[in-house]
């Protein structure tokens, strides 16, 4: 199973397996068997690798490992490449914001124009008894906002526009 | 005038501290805390915890009317305002004055004038301690140029407005003295908005060393020797050790009871301390003098054995000093190490983080005075000072191998710190032999930010197999299969 | 169990001679696996580049988990068809492992004509579509074809076992609860549209996946309507518009990263438990058997001296090993897996087909799974096993083997003539695997016997019309019948018509047994019962 690792900014695609007796780390420049056993200090533990043994403290963060060895503290970023590419969006995002439901506009936050990060809100709509707000599919600059406050739209139209990507 | 209740008017490590002496004097504590702030040991300590607010938490922890509210509505009858945010603010005295509470520091007057640069200088100078010589545009312009020449060579020339080095132009010769103070002003108008100038010596490879001094407010001063800080991070010491390698005992009694001399000249009344600048040649001359608990008071405490803390509580309780100068001796070396949240490798950027694990060293000649709790958070709403690891050894070979074994073994894993560098200051050679200045750390920066041995390998081995999902994830896999490994048919 | 005391010397000149001979045939094989996987005229590469798609082998390796075996099936189908214009038949099945599960995968190879669906294909489909509903296995189908290859759409289209068997095995197993997902990489169009459609679960790669019933050329034809491909089954389209697909993932690894976190969403149901023990090598190395193999297919080995080199310790518990001895059954474990295990040491008499029957009715009752070593050149022929009923005792062997409720497994090791086929377990008796080594044999009969029946009924006729026949003549009529006949009895011809799962190198059959075992225990295991056995 893969894991990106970053030390430092440098990336590592790595896979770790285990052929029924011990753990092996597969990094691009070869395979590294490998032990880990706790010496029973908090975080504590023993690492069996490369054919040294050390100690260590290690504590798992939510993104990344921390680890402090012979005097010195290291951070070792973790990423699941399988999440990382299963998060991102699917291809190039929508340059358009369509309506999903007729509707009524309650509210415009931004004009041609401005550059807007991705998540801010471009305007609030009404449809259904329910007000929506609308935010920027990616970072980028208005380019049209057609509607304006109390405007009525239909299912399918275009709410707002942003300047095509610059490649 | 007794003290029994104390609030301390700070946070962090600091607060910890006053409030352990404050309690084993058997007074009833109290201690701020912002609403957002984390729980820290401070706050575990103190009998009472009064919660303040503000737009920040640092401008909380400087609100002087809730402060003085907060201490009124408790019952405190002393403040220990620690070491910065209103540690030194005559107002702040002022105010707890006028309600009634007593200050556990100077005067509001001594405050006043030893925080104006200018007139405490002019006031050391005046009464024939030394100061570094200089001379001020603005007191008489028309002689300027000539009075920057007596100063002598090398000289620094500084925008009056400035700050931060900006406009600083060093001079080694008189022939280019006038064009460097015309460009020193262009340069000072176009930073600052202000051309007016000022000289001064300038100092080569200077070292920095202070003084620890403590007065009854009835004339009587002692001091509590040197410490040296010389080595700083912009302007910002991380390691502090006394006594001062550089010092002969000669020199140590001058500069001491100079410092000693500075206090009575105002009469000192608490803890305080007089900075100087240190020259290669041994010459010393007046810097400033801070009105307050220092960050670094813990080397003095180890090789005197006094509670400087107590010392203050007592002389604001309006009680004498525990001792005559006689008394306080100086003894083996110690050092403190500031343990700070920053990436010393990404520009001493500060660090934010949980602290997952927290395991603090321990053992003979140890000391810690910690600002963080294991499972609490680090945030940029403070400085990014953690703690103080202090030392003491029989000499200083021995301080430093300590220091070095403690910070090696002082674990916080969550959020980066500085130990590793600490570690590598320690461990080069000039700091070894002392041969130190305020510029060490900037000149040899590349040295001790340098990558150390690749571990590369063990540490994504040791971050693979901590992590349960990626373990589970594989171990999921029937043993046939993974024993197999990647076969193909 | 105890180990089997092997009697191979290893230094005899025999030995060494099998040896050589074994691996000129293995260097054989693995250079035509390796031309069938890898080699292509450079074009198709370049198209392949210029479509920004990667290559099937490559989507394997995303798909795969890194460090596990990936068993493929029919590596060489298709190899004596189409002047060998299309090989593996276009397309990669096997067993592998996702988020530590086995699954079945049907991935087309678009470096070949474009991943078009030859007879050759479909059977391939098929029949990996069988294993997966048989063990219940997940499919996940790789979809990059550009359809029929309609010029042999006779082949492909109209029969039970063709084109609309794959949909209607994708059916059956949806309704038997066994997820497939479908990561749509290139074209599906027409019937292949269903491929995707008919998957529990299916994912588009922007820009290359498409799915459409008619294509732009077809909708143009039909309708004059004017449409882009993404316009008209486009990833976008689909997963916004039509709810026809599931994900929209902006490159191949973003598709195979989500095929692998739908897998690893999935249930796990426990699999059928039988007995197992720890794993154990084999104690005497699995090579060997290119020694023990002979190169004249008629010498005579003792199965044992093959059995040594697949089973856990070389252990074997043999049953009855003094009645019936060209049959020798008895137990061992592979790779754990406790089995019970046929293997032919000659022609089965009236004895060794009773014992064969007896074992697997054991077998049956102890929930063993059986696994059959053919060397077979037939049942015993002649007036004394006629009288003896021989043919009853076969058929008692047959209503026992082919009312097995425990999974099977077949390696036709040497001879696979005759009767004997179907005794041990042959294609047509629902082995979950079936594979061949590469000097095996399949035929009603061996080559010679075949060649001189042949040959014998045409040199009568003749002499029925009086002509008088050198013996010049007759090797002419003999030989050609003779040559024909050797190359349809060769495993490649049984490979190539997916007679079997692929031919293995003997060294490897311990791996793929231990795959094929694994993967069968994903099914559960009937009760037993038979028909009637002709007593």
């Amino acid at each position: 199973m893969q894991r990106i690792f970053q030390i430092d900014g440098v990336e590592t695609d790595c896979w770790l397996g285990h052929d029924g007796s011990r753990f092996v780390l597969n990094t691009p420049t070869g395979a590294v068997a490998c032990q880990l056993d706790p010496t029973g200090l908090p975080g504590g533990y023993k690492l069996r690798a490369k054919g040294v043994v050390r100690e260590l403290r290690l504590a798992v963060g939510p993104e990344a490992t921390f680890m402090h060895m012979d005097g010195r503290t290291y951070e070792v970023g973790r990423v699941d490449p399988a999440e990382r590419l299963a998060g991102s969006d699917g291809g190039a995002s929508d340059d358009r914001l369509v309506a999903p439901m007729p509707g009524v506009v309650v509210s415009v936050a931004v004009k041609p124009g401005d550059a807007v990060e991705e998540g801010q809100p471009l305007l609030v709509i009404e449809s259904m008894k329910l007000e929506t707000t609308l935010t920027a599919p990616r970072d980028g600059v208005v380019a049209e906002m057609p509607f304006a406050e109390g405007d009525s739209f239909g299912l399918k139209d275009i709410l707002a526009q942003l300047a095509p990507e610059e490649e | 005038m007794t003290i029994s209740k104390l609030l301390v008017a700070n946070r962090g490590e600091i607060a910890a501290r006053v409030l352990r002496t404050a309690k084993a004097r058997g007074l009833e504590t109290a201690v701020l805390r912002h609403v957002a702030e984390q729980e820290g040991p401070a706050h575990l300590i103190a009998d009472e915890v009064v919660m303040i607010d503000g737009p920040t938490p640092v401008a909380a922890y400087l609100d002087i009317s809730q402060i003085v509210a907060a201490a009124t509505k408790i019952g405190a009858d002393a403040v220990h305002p620690g070491y910065g945010f209103l540690s030194e603010n005559a107002g702040f005295v002022a105010a707890l004055e006028r309600a009634g509470v007593t200050f556990v520091g100077p005067t509001s007057e001594v405050i006043d004038l030893m925080g104006d640069k200018v007139r405490a200088r002019a006031f050391v100078e005046e009464r024939g301690f030394p100061v570094a010589p200089s001379a001020i545009e603005d007191d008489d312009p028309a002689s300027f140029v000539e009075r920057a020449r007596a100063v002598g060579y090398p000289l620094l020339i500084k925008p009056s407005a400035g700050g931060g080095g900006k406009g600083m132009r060093v001079v080694r010769e008189d022939s280019t003295l006038e064009t460097e103070i015309e460009t020193a002003r262009r340069e000072g108008e176009r930073y600052f908005g202000d051309g007016r100038l000022f000289v001064e010596r300038y100092i080569e490879r200077p070292r920095h060393i202070e003084v620890q001094v403590m007065g009854d407010g009835q004339g009587n001063v002692v001091h509590f020797w040197e410490r040296e800080c010389s080595i700083q991070r912009r302007f910002q010491k991380i390691i502090e050790e006394t006594p001062s390698p550089a010092l002969t005992p000669e020199q140590r009694g001058e500069i001491c009871e100079t410092a000693a001399g500075i206090a009575r000249a105002v009469n000192y009344r608490g803890a305080g301390t007089v900075e100087f600048i240190y020259a290669q040649d041994g010459a010393f001359y007046f810097l400033e003098m801070n009105t307050r608990l220092q960050v670094e008071h813990p080397v003095t405490e180890m090789v005197t054995g006094f509670d400087l803390v107590a010392e203050q509580l007592r002389v604001a309780a309006g009680e004498c000093l525990s001792a005559a100068q006689a008394d306080i001796p100086q003894i083996g070396h110690s050092i403190e190490l500031r343990i700070c949240a920053e990436d010393a490798t990404a520009d001493f950027r500060p660090a934010i983080g949980d602290i997952l694990l927290l395991d603090e060293p321990m053992g003979e000649g140890i000391r810690v005075d910690s600002g963080i709790l294991d499972g609490g958070k680090v945030t940029t709403d403070f400085d990014p000072m953690l703690s103080k690891l202090i030392v003491h050894g029989r000499d200083r070979a021995q301080a430093i191998t300590r220091a070095r074994n403690a910070v090696q073994n002082y674990v916080v894993l969550g959020v980066t710190t500085n130990t590793g560098y600490l570690d590598e200051i320690l461990a080069h050679p000039d700091f070894a032999s002392g041969d130190v200045s305020t510029g060490f750390l900037a000149e040899q920066s590349e040295t001790l930010t340098a990558p150390g041995e690749d571990v590369s390998d063990l540490l994504m081995a040791a971050a693979a197999l901590s992590d349960e999902r990626l373990v589970s994830d594989v171990m999921q896999i029937p043993e046939m299969y993974r024993k197999m490994g990647g076969w193909r048919n | 169990m105890r180990r089997i005391e092997s009697q191979i010397d290893t230094n005899a000149a025999d030995y060494k001679a099998n040896y050589a001979a074994m691996s000129e045939r293995l260097k054989e094989f693995h250079a035509r696996q390796h031309a069938a996987r890898y080699e292509r005229p450079q074009r198709d590469f370049d198209r392949l580049a210029r479509q920004n798609k990667l290559g099937v082998r490559e989507r394997l390796e995303l798909l795969l988990d890194p460090g596990t075996p990936f068993l493929e099936f029919s590596t060489l189908a298709a190899c004596r068809e189409y002047d060998g214009a299309v090989p593996g038949a276009g397309v990669v099945t096997g067993i592998g492992i996702v988020q530590g599960r086995e699954v079945a995968i049907h991935a087309n190879d678009a470096s070949v004509k474009g991943g078009a669906w030859y007879p050759h294909t479909v059977k391939k489909i098929v029949r990996l579509l069988d294993v997966a509903l048989e063990n219940r296995l997940p499919v996940i189908h790789i979809c990059d074809s550009a359809g029929g290859f309609l010029p042999l759409q006779h082949g492909v289209f109209p029969d039970r076992y063709l084109g609309g068997r794959v949909f209607r095995n994708q059916v059956k197993l949806s309704q038997a609860n066994i997820p497939q997902i479908a990561v749509v990489g290139g074209h599906c169009t027409a019937g292949g549209a269903y491929v995707p459609t008919l998957s529990d679960y299916n994912i588009i790669i922007e820009g290359t996946g498409a799915i459409f019933l008619g294509g732009p050329p077809l909708v143009k034809a039909a309708t004059g309507e004017e449409v882009g491909v993404q316009e008209l089954g486009g990833a976008v389209m689909h997963t916004s518009v039509s709810g026809t697909g599931d994900y929209r993932a902006a490159t191949e690894q973003h598709a195979f990263s989500l095929a692998r976190e739908i897998v690893s969403q999935w249930k796990r149901t426990p699999k059928t438990i039988i007995e197992t023990a720890s794993f154990e090598e084999p104690y005497y190395d699995p090579k060997e058997l290119y020694g023990i193999i002979p190169k004249d297919r008629k010498t005579q080995f003792d199965m044992r001296e093959v059995l040594a080199r697949i089973v856990d310790g070389s252990r074997f518990h043999e049953y009855q090993p003094d009645y019936g001895t060209t049959m020798v059954c008895g137990f061992a474990h592979i790779w754990g897996y406790k089995v019970g295990i046929l293997a032919n040491n000659g022609v089965l008499f009236n004895d060794s087909s009773l014992k064969a029957a007896h074992f697997m009715q054991l077998c049956n009752q102890n929930r063993t799974p059986l696994v059959f070593f053919q060397n077979i050149t037939g049942y015993m022929v002649g007036r004394e096993y006629e009288e003896r009923g021989i043919a009853k005792d076969g058929a008692k062997m047959l209503m026992a083997q082919g009312g097995s409720v425990v999974p099977k497994f077949t390696v036709i090791a040497n001879a696979s003539y005759g009767a004997g086929n179907y005794g041990m377990c042959g294609r047509a008796w629902d082995a979950r695997t079936l594979f061949m080594w590469p000097q095996a044999e399949i035929g009603v009969m061996g080559a010679d016997q075949a060649a001189n029946t042949m040959a014998d009924v045409k040199i009568r006729q003749l002499q029925r019309e009086g002509k008088e026949l050198t013996e010049e003549e007759i090797a002419a009529i003999r030989e050609p019948v003779l040559e024909k006949y050797k190359r349809d009895v060769e495993a490649y011809t049984s490979t190539s018509e997916l007679w079997d799962d692929g031919i293995l190198d003997p060294a490897d059959t311990r791996n793929a047994l231990g795959m094929s075992i694994s993967a069968s225990l994903n099914a559960p295991i009937e009760e037993p019962h038979y028909g009637i056995f002709r007593l």
